[in-house]
């Protein structure tokens, strides 16, 4: 329990000092310190609860290390990246180029943008059985549902990215005759980037949030697979928060991946002045 | 001025635009009739939603007409072309491309030596020397134009179409890049329509000013300028055109 309480002075003290440092300190020291918060909150509850059940936190980053020490970290984060790359990569390669033709062409717009609409609810886990009847039990299977739970949001956001580029910008392309794929590549493609980009960072947010629901289609690997692996085989549940935090750590490390697009000269116009 | 008088270049015959708003026809433009002669620069004056704009868009090729035509070297227009190069106000110009890449807009057809030398030639004439990596958006509003004027110059357009394109700059700006335009146009000779509601800009610019009554757009009179440039702001003459535009435009000139 000291420790809980001398954690939470620790992280308010930081915070509270917090404007003495650099802009390039204070975006690492202050998520750090609300974490501290964060972690310090945890370990009082379980202390004042006494649960047997529920892992402290000590016991979960405990289990990161027991991870750690085997080689199964190392493949469970492997695997798991493996079905999201391709799963995503996958969505955005079929993704940025229909939402580009539906946002661009008014009639396919009609046509299609329904049927995406109806698609885009169903959850992922509607489609697992699916999934194994088409693709059996594997690999092809979890990187299925990744690209269905990634591909909507690419689709939609590039859809509008292209709906909304200005007349002003779609004009200058017809006066110098730009047509076919010079337009496409030359102007609706820059015009939308910046929005695709966006589009392209939601999903792979959500590609990586489904990759528990995607590694219960009889994985045996994967941070996914570890979650329930861990529950079922003996209730280890500080292996449970421990793929949790995983999962989330590595969700930041790819965030701040894809954020990297945005500083490209051709796109930096799109988000230099919000 | 023109003792020969050049060729008509841009004819407008009977040139009306309506739009459809909640299923009724409403009326911008009454029928306009106008002759541009070559090399001519010609403003459109008028207020805002006098339908000087639309005319522009219609020259352009960019909306029909409701009735009437627009001819072009006698041939009438029915679609863009980079003939006739359309300059529009401040965010034209592609901010995902550089200086360099947006002047090369137009100019694909050409090999790669001819495309260097015409770039290069433009972007020079407009000032930007120095600037051809850069990007739009580390560019001054004014600088940001002439990329979109070198851009239009770039294709040796016949016609140039400008729609207020000084609109988002500040005054002393606005000073700067008319002299300039007038500068370049001197140099290249194109015919110019320039669509402004600066009664000023448009004494210190045109060779003839068109003035525009609103709703529905009609011409409301046509004075020629007739000032050799560069033209003395100060003189008797300038404030005589000044107070003759305003009394087309319907405006008291003292307040």
């Amino acid at each position: 329990m000291s420790l809980a309480i001398a954690l939470v002075v620790a992280a308010l003290v930081g915070l509270r000092l917090a404007s003495r440092w650099s802009l390039g300190a204070r975006r690492w020291l202050m998520p750090v310190c609300v974490a501290a918060l964060g972690v310090a909150l945890w370990h009082g509850a379980c202390a004042l609860t006494q649960t047997k059940i529920f892992p402290t936190p000590l016991e979960s980053f405990g289990a990161i290390f027991e991870l750690g020490r085997t080689s199964r970290l190392w493949n469970d984060v492997v695997a798991s990246l493996f079905r999201v790359t391709w799963g995503f990569g996958l969505a955005a390669a079929v993704g940025i180029p229909l939402g580009l033709w539906i946002g661009w062409s008014s009639r396919s717009f009609l046509a299609l943008n329904p049927l995406v609409q109806a698609l885009r609810p169903i959850s992922p886990i509607a489609w697992i059985p699916i999934a194994i009847l088409w693709f059996g039990i594997g690999d092809l299977s979890a990187i299925f549902l990744i690209f269905l739970a990634s591909i909507f949001p690419i689709v939609v956001g590039t859809t509008a990215a292209v709906q909304n580029i200005p007349q002003v910008y779609v004009r200058s392309a017809a006066n110098f005759g730009l047509a076919g794929f010079d337009l496409v590549r030359r102007v609706v493609l820059p015009a939308a980037m910046p929005q695709i980009i966006t589009s392209l960072r939601i999903a792979l947010g959500v590609a990586w949030l489904v990759i528990v629901a995607a590694e219960m289609v009889g994985m045996q690997s994967g941070l996914g697979y570890l979650v329930s692996d861990a529950r079922n085989m003996g209730k280890r549940y500080d292996l449970v928060v421990a793929a949790m935090i995983l999962i989330g750590l590595i969700g930041i490390v790819l965030d701040v991946l894809v954020r990297r697009l945005e500083q490209f000269d051709e796109v930096r116009w799109g988000f230099a002045k919000r | 001025m023109n003792a020969a008088k050049p060729k008509p270049k841009v004819v407008f015959e009977a040139v009306a635009k309506d739009f459809e708003r909640r299923g009724e026809a409403l009326r911008v433009l009454d029928p306009i009739d106008l002759v541009v002669r070559e090399g001519e620069f010609v403003c459109l004056l008028g207020p805002s939603g006098c339908g000087k704009s639309t005319l522009l868009s219609i020259a352009g090729g960019f909306e029909p007409p409701t009735a009437g035509r627009v001819l072009i070297d006698g041939e009438p227009v029915s679609a863009p072309s980079p003939r006739r190069v359309f300059v529009f106000q401040e965010y034209g110009i592609f901010p995902w491309a550089s200086v360099w890449d947006n002047v090369a807009l137009g100019l694909r057809a050409l090999s790669k030596e001819q495309q260097y030398e015409r770039i290069q030639a433009t972007i020079d004439l407009v000032g930007l020397t120095g600037f051809e990596k850069s990007y739009p958006m580390e560019l001054s509003g004014g600088m940001k134009q002439r990329v979109g004027v070198a851009r239009a110059l770039a294709v040796a357009p016949d016609v140039i179409y400008m729609d207020e394109p000084f609109g988002a700059l500040d005054s002393l700006t606005r000073l700067t890049m008319r002299a300039e335009l007038i500068r370049i146009w001197q140099t290249r000779r194109p015919t110019i329509l320039f669509v402004t509601h600066d009664v000023d800009e448009s004494i210190q610019l045109a060779d003839r000013v068109v003035v525009f009554s609103p709703r529905p757009g009609r011409i409301a009179g046509i004075v020629e300028v007739g000032l050799p440039h560069p033209r003395d702001l100060g003189s008797s003459r300038y404030g005589e055109i000044k107070n003759e535009l305003y009394e087309l435009l319907g405006v008291r000139h003292a307040i």
